[in-house]
């Protein structure tokens, strides 16, 4: 069996990018040499499909069985096991669905987030209901552009805790239209940021308290971003993204050199305040 | 996707008709330069890309790479890192790992 067929591999790469969890099993120890190395996948909700013809149906529901320890821990590892007195193994590696950027607004900020949001390894779909605004020429680096009214994208868009949503729109009344749907979901996503002046948020949140009127707001973030003095659209996506890895990673956000600071009585200053400020 | 990216390059080396081997990291105990997953083609000249930690345990991964390419049939190497250097004194050179290594 030589690596995987081109349709296997095909079916991989839409399953990652249509956002499903998938496992790749190998055969890494088999009693016919023929088989060593045949490929399948394996989705956590029981989906099976393999290209290799030899594999008996026996095989393969031993081979689901022994993975799903594995598939239930989201896991990469290998499984022994044995059938008909010969050992077989495999090696079931996981290939976690991307995390699912949602940029709603495709103005000048959502430009250079979309770009950076698949630079850091997310599945970016800017949506907008301008066709104008929401094309390809605009964004070529975005997984997928959209162009459809906000209200149905998030009344009908999966949402779970791998969905991060940015509200970039070109007014308050498209942003509450959105949290609007985005509040009457059964799921909630991950982060969801909106950007925004003090006046514009509050405007926002007094129109959604007619509606929600117990809703904490947990997961959303605005204004959106870290304190960076950004201003520029590149600089505003900086400190977007940055925002939003943070929250991925449940990490404070603080610069590095503030753990540093604790070993400055040992005479270790890099970082500790003797820098002067550079003004270009 | 960085995990993609070796299998995708597989899969165009075969396309371009050229012999060559993957490795693969299918299991690890104890400290590794690699983790599970990690991947690299050899191709018959010797020449890697990616890699599985670098270092004599990798050689001898291309090695056996190299007879896989002859043989045409996937194999298995165990690479043992812990009879380094500093083994006699307690071995502080890490884990052992098994590679699977398949032809492209």
């Amino acid at each position: 069996m030589q690596l995987m067929s081109r349709n296997l591999f095909a079916q991989l790469e839409k399953s990652i990018n249509n956002r499903k969890d998938t496992f790749l099993i190998t055969i890494t120890d088999y009693p016919d040499n023929k088989t060593l190395g045949a490929k399948a996948l394996l989705w956590p909700d029981g989906g099976f499909c393999t290209d290799d013809s030899l594999l008996p149906q026996d095989v393969k529901d031993l081979l689901i069985a022994q993975c799903s320890k594995l598939v239930a821990k989201r896991r990469s590892g290998a499984v022994k096991f044995v059938w008909k007195d010969s050992k077989i193994e495999c090696f079931a590696e996981y290939f976690p669905a991307p995390l699912h950027l949602i940029v709603a607004g495709a103005g000048h900020v959502c430009e250079p987030v979309a770009e950076m949001g698949r630079m850091l390894g997310f599945f970016v779909t800017v949506i907008d209901d301008r066709e104008e605004f929401a094309n390809r020429e605009r964004f070529p680096f975005a997984s997928e552009v959209v162009c459809q009214s906000y209200l149905h994208y998030f009344r009908n868009v999966d949402i779970s805790e791998k969905t991060y949503i940015l509200l970039l729109t070109r007014g308050h009344k498209y942003d509450v239209l959105s949290l609007n749907e985005l509040l009457k979901r059964n799921s909630q996503a991950g982060y969801i940021g909106m950007i925004g002046s003090r006046r514009r948020i509050s405007g926002v949140f007094k129109e959604l308290q007619q509606d929600f009127p117990d809703e904490s707001f947990d997961n959303l973030y605005t204004p959106v971003g870290l304190d960076i003095g950004a201003e520029t659209p590149a600089e505003i996506a900086v400190s977007i993204m940055a925002e939003i890895l943070k929250v991925k990673n449940q990490k404070s956000g603080n610069s590095l050199n503030t753990q540093i600071k604790k070993y400055a009585k040992m005479g270790f200053h890099e970082g500790a305040g003797k820098w002067t400020k550079c003004s270009s | 996707m960085d995990q993609m990216q070796l299998i995708k390059r597989a899969m165009e080396v075969r396309k371009g008709g050229e012999k060559a081997a993957i490795a693969t990291i299918i299991r690890t105990k104890g400290s590794t330069p690699r983790k599970t997953g990690s991947r690299m083609i050899v191709f018959p000249c010797g020449r890697i890309e990616g890699t599985i930690g670098g270092g004599c345990g990798e050689a001898e991964v291309i090695e056996k790479a190299l007879e896989v390419i002859q043989s045409n049939t996937p194999s298995q190497k165990r690479v043992d890192l812990t009879k380094g250097l500093f083994f006699e004194d307690g071995g502080i050179c890490g884990g052992i790992m098994d590679v699977f290594i398949e032809p492209i």
